[in-house]
């Protein structure tokens, strides 16, 4: 807010004036903010907090408390099947996001230009998005039947085999396939978005610069991409670290755990074995891992500009 | 002149690459929902051919038909319609006042209040069950829509306040300031001033919240107990039973329950780039 | 414009913050109707779900001052949600238990034990069997209402046709799957198989691996003193997953898919003519010749195969009703569950599901009696106790993977048994 140029002392009106409109400044931005932070704390502290508060308990919720400290986390780290679920989950969440990524990313690029069809190929390709995500996990794993699926039936004629889900390796990568199909058209979007806001004069002084496509991607697009790359991935990353309906319902874990992403070993934990606070540790885990990666994101990128 | 020869031959090059890569992309996205749609045209024998067939013996509407007779589909349509329009609502009516007031005035805690945001994307949502739970039937909420609404917004206000933010940093303050000079009160600016050239930020996020609402299961699974409150998330759910899974009912309630949201994105997917552009750049 | 955001605001955190009285089920109108909520896993399945309605249909009828209202949960989610409503103290006022879970809703306080609620003279009219499984510490947990005796569920037709009878040995098993085993079209590709088997790393695998492993002669899990100890590194063990490996690998005669294979695929399976076999209950007649009606009185049962010298085992299966013990209408419920369990309902049960009755007086009908259902009537005799230890849940997932790992080859049978061991051991070990 501008500030009146006449000032009369300490107390004159034109400071007083100021403070005032400070002041006002101050409150009414809490005004505005208010609505979103009462619901925000209501339904996000006190979640996090329970959470974090039963950790340090072995209980069943109802009428066994019993206070055991870090144990719980002890048990956890030391466990070789947690430990284990998070390495898998760290191979399935990097393999989805870069594979939504790429495929976004040269999505976006193609749709950036102008030519007739732009508004087909843009609805049909966001269809992945608006289905729901238990409806996507179940029409896969229909289609991956060995009997009866149609990605075993070309598949095999592709020779790539028809147990797609039965072998380890080959599931991993069956879940990575869906998770990227459900996922791209979000980032496709987002990175769209972006590329919409970086000026063609940009792109005009690199061509006059004798800039092919590649170096101007490099010198243009990328920096320019940088901010909406940098929440995207963080968002992404977050997203697909917690992920848990389609991996669940496509495999279970399975075969064996070879797709048991750590999501699954929580609810097994907490829905299945009843051990309310050993999942609860492993959810906080879970959460100091997602907050540490995007520290580094945000560490990593702001070095690159 | 062999120059723009030249341009317009790799401009063909190039419209013929595009068009190739889009189109291959597109059928990769078709693919498995024509498959749907065959299935959900199947008798309840035609569905198991080995190999698989796109149709097998007749096309039949008995799937088609009794997803709305057999289970109380309209009821589960009607749920999710009213628990997700709501929250969308309040969603972004809450993230817009959150990020116009993060966008225009300094206060305590702002910056705190966006970290904060982030990190409660970061909890594994399936711990949260259980609290949310207790919320709800404390204030004896359990199995109405409006625990669904309040968790809805809880789960899209982030990132939507985000993408306001973002997006009404774009917005030029010397509006504002014209509307302040003209004797407008600060609300009425943001009202009647700011908003309306912030139309696409809303559509986008809108749609967002919308999607993801309508796409929830887990906390519709475990805060609706009877029939009569589920959503449709909840009633797909329901259809790979302990005992049995009617494939072609399921993927014939899946096309269904898709269409409202295809047919909302179509509405507003030019308003979708748009809006989320300057909110993303600025964030 | 404000104002009124202002005031929406306002009576939104009033609702999220107002501290109304949870608690209990169900509520007395004031014209003194009695509403039950009745929390089944049950009434959400076809064709269980029209005939459990009906049950209180008729019952409501009789009674017009009570009110029966479901909340129906599918069986993989109830005893999650259980939990759930236990924490907040909001509980139904009968719900479904079983063996499995028993254990842990006593532990969780919500049960009221039944010898006096029903009555001594009532209680004695339970079948010896699912009456022993459903008390824990002499007390009744819950009201049994059915059991579905795991044993072999074949084709008959093509038993006959073949010759064969039944078999009683492992080994006669796989020589008759290897025989049902056919391709029809002659392109090299079987297009029945002999066995639908069940191979998901989840419940419903290792709850059919289970009594397998038992008919070996060993037991996964074995009360000892004030503890437990496991046999899955014994021998036997050994040999059952042996038996799933190569029925897979060797023989050949499962469906490809089996990790994928869970108990509505398998019905799928037996339904669309691919397989002559499959382990599972009498109730799953019914689904099959619901998905197809030609196979109609072709499906038969019989006590599963064991290893020589050893006797044959079931798992009981047995769902039963629960009354909380913090419900107001305990009477009310009592009298729903005597009425549910009427000798006409058991029969009407299990005349359209299949499901065996669990009451004496329809039990010596002749209509259990019939040729499809006597097998699994045998093989309930056999229905062992299931260890009463809280993580048991725990142990069938174990035993999933064990076979999973060998079936994918990447363990041996002996590995796999030892693994499954040390992870029983580390779950005896954490709850102590």
């Amino acid at each position: 807010m501008a500030t009146t140029a006449t000032s009369v002392g300490r107390f004159g009106p034109a400071v007083r004036r100021q403070g005032a409109v400070v002041r006002r400044n101050r409150r009414t931005g809490l005004l505005f903010v208010l609505p979103g932070l009462l619901a925000m704390v209501a339904l996000v502290v006190y979640p996090l907090g329970y959470g974090v508060l039963i950790s340090f308990f072995k209980t069943n919720l109802v009428n066994q408390w019993t206070w055991i400290g870090l144990d719980n986390y002890a048990n956890a780290l030391q466990n070789p099947a947690f430990v284990k679920s998070l390495g898998t989950t760290v191979v399935f969440a990097v393999g989805t996001v870069a594979g939504t990524l790429l495929i976004g990313m040269a999505l976006a690029l193609l749709l950036n230009q102008e030519f007739r069809g732009r508004t087909f190929f843009r609805v049909v390709l966001i269809l992945p998005w608006v289905l729901p995500e238990v409806v996507v996990a179940l029409l896969w794993r229909w289609m991956y039947n060995p009997l009866y699926g149609i990605v075993s039936y070309y598949g095999s004629t592709l020779g790539l085999g028809t147990e797609w889900l039965e072998h380890a390796g080959s599931a991993k990568v069956a879940v990575i396939l869906t998770s990227v199909w459900k996922g791209f058209p979000l980032v496709m979007v987002l990175l769209l978005a972006g590329l919409q806001g970086i000026g063609k004069e940009l792109y005009e002084a690199a061509a006059m610069d004798g800039a092919g496509a590649i170096r101007s991607f490099r010198h243009v697009t990328l920096p320019g991409l940088a901010p909406v790359l940098l929440i995207t991935l963080i968002l992404e990353s977050v997203w697909w670290f917690k992920h848990f309906t389609i991996v669940w319902l496509l495999t279970g874990g399975g075969p064996v755990d070879s797709t048991k992403v750590v999501s699954i070993s929580i609810y097994q934990t907490a829905f299945e074995n009843f051990q309310w606070g050993r999942s609860a540790a492993m959810a906080v885990v879970v959460f100091v891992i997602c907050l540490v990666a995007s520290a580094v994101y945000r560490r990593l990128i702001r070095d690159e500009q | 002149m062999s120059s723009s020869s030249s341009t317009r031959r790799t401009r063909t090059v190039r419209l013929t690459f595009t068009y190739a890569v889009l189109s291959i992309a597109a059928l990769a996205v078709l693919a498995p929902v024509l498959w749907m749609v065959s299935t959900a045209l199947k008798t309840d024998q035609g569905i198991f051919s080995s190999p698989p067939r796109w149709i097998s013996g007749e096309l039949s509407l008995e799937a088609a038909t009794r997803v709305w007779s057999v289970y109380p589909f309209l009821r589960y349509l009607t749920n999710s319609v009213i628990v997700v329009a709501s929250s969308t609502i309040v969603s972004v009516l809450f993230s817009c006042l959150a990020g116009y007031g993060l966008a225009r005035f300094r206060f305590p805690g702002r910056g705190s209040f966006l970290t904060f945001l982030l990190m409660s994307q970061m909890f594994p949502s399936i711990m949260l069950l259980v609290p949310y739970y207790k919320i709800f039937q404390t204030t004896g909420l359990v199995n109405t829509h409006a625990a669904l609404i309040v968790t809805y917004v809880s789960f899209t206000i982030p990132f939507c306040t985000w993408m306001m933010y973002g997006y009404f940093r774009g917005i030029p303050p010397e509006l504002d300031e014209a509307a302040g000079i003209d004797g407008a009160s600060r609300f009425q600016t943001f009202y009647r001033v700011v908003m309306p050239l912030a139309m696409p930020g809303v559509a986008a996020v809108a749609i967002y919240s919308f999607i993801t609402a309508w796409n929830e299961y887990m906390f519709a699974l475990v805060l609706t107990q009877s029939e009569d409150m589920k959503t449709l998330a909840v009633g797909i759910g329901q259809m790979v039973g302990q005992y049995r899974t009617s494939w072609n009912d399921l993927m014939a309630s899946s096309l269904y329950a898709s269409i409202p949201l295809v047919l909302i994105f179509v509405l507003l997917q030019r308003h979708l780039i748009s809006g989320l552009t300057a909110g993303a750049v600025k964030a | 414009m404000f104002r009124k955001t202002l005031a929406a605001v306002l009576a939104l955190a009033t609702t999220t913050t107002l501290t109304a009285c949870g608690g209990g089920g169900s509520g007395a109108a004031d014209d003194g109707t009695i509403t039950l909520k009745v929390m089944s896993a049950t009434v959400v399945e076809k064709p269980e779900g029209d005939v459990e309605r009906g049950f209180a249909d008729a019952f409501m009828k009789e009674n017009p001052n009570i009110k029966v209202e479901f909340i129906g949960t599918p069986m993989n989610d109830i005893y999650a949600r259980l939990t759930t409503m236990a924490t907040g103290g909001d509980l139904p006022d009968v719900f479904t238990n079983s063996p499995e879970f028993s254990t842990q809703a006593s532990s969780l306080g919500i049960v009221e034990p039944l010898d006096d609620l029903l009555g001594a003279d009532y209680v004695n009219g339970f079948e010896k069997v699912p009456l022993d499984q459903a008390r824990l510490d002499g007390k009744l947990q819950f009201a049994p209402f059915f059991t579905i005796p795991t044993g072999l569920l074949y084709r008959k037709d093509l038993f006959d046709k073949a010759g064969l009878q039944p078999p009683k040995t492992w080994d006669e098993f796989r020589t008759d799957a290897k025989k049902l085993t056919v391709d029809t079209n002659d392109d090299d590709v079987p297009d029945r198989y002999g066995f639908a088997m069940v191979g998901s790393n989840n419940g419903s695998g290792g709850s059919r691996f289970i009594p397998i492993m038992r008919t070996f002669g060993t037991q996964e899990l074995r009360k000892e003193g004030d503890s437990w100890a496991t046999g899955f590194d014994t021998p036997e063990a050994v040999s059952a997953f042996q038996l799933y490996g190569d029925l897979v690998n060797v023989d050949k005669v499962v469906p490809p898919g089996p990790f994928q294979t869970s108990y509505a695929e398998a019905v799928a399976l037996m339904a669309s003519d691919k397989a002559a076999m499959m382990v599972t209950g009498p109730h799953s007649i019914g689904a099959i010749t619901a998905q197809s009606p030609q196979l109609e009185g072709k499906l038969a049962g019989a006590p599963l195969p064991s290893a020589p010298g050893h006797e044959t085992a079931s798992v009981l299966g047995m769902l039963g009703f629960s009354i909380s013990n913090q419900s107001k209408h305990k009477d009310a419920a009592a009298k729903y569950l005597q009425f549910v369990l009427s000798k006409q309902n058991q029969l009407a049960w299990n005349a359209k599901t299949g499901r065996l009755p669990v009451r004496s007086d329809a039990a010596a009908d002749p209509q259990v009696q019939r040729p499809e259902l006597k097998g699994f009537v045998e093989a309930q005799k056999y229905a062992f106790q299931l260890p009463q230890a809280p993580f048991y849940p725990r142990l069938q997932v174990i035993a999933a993977e064990g076979y999973q790992s060998v079936i994918s080859q990447k363990a041996s049978a002996q590995q796999a048994a030892a693994d499954a061991a040390k992870k029983t051991q580390t779950e005896i070990d954490q709850a102590g």
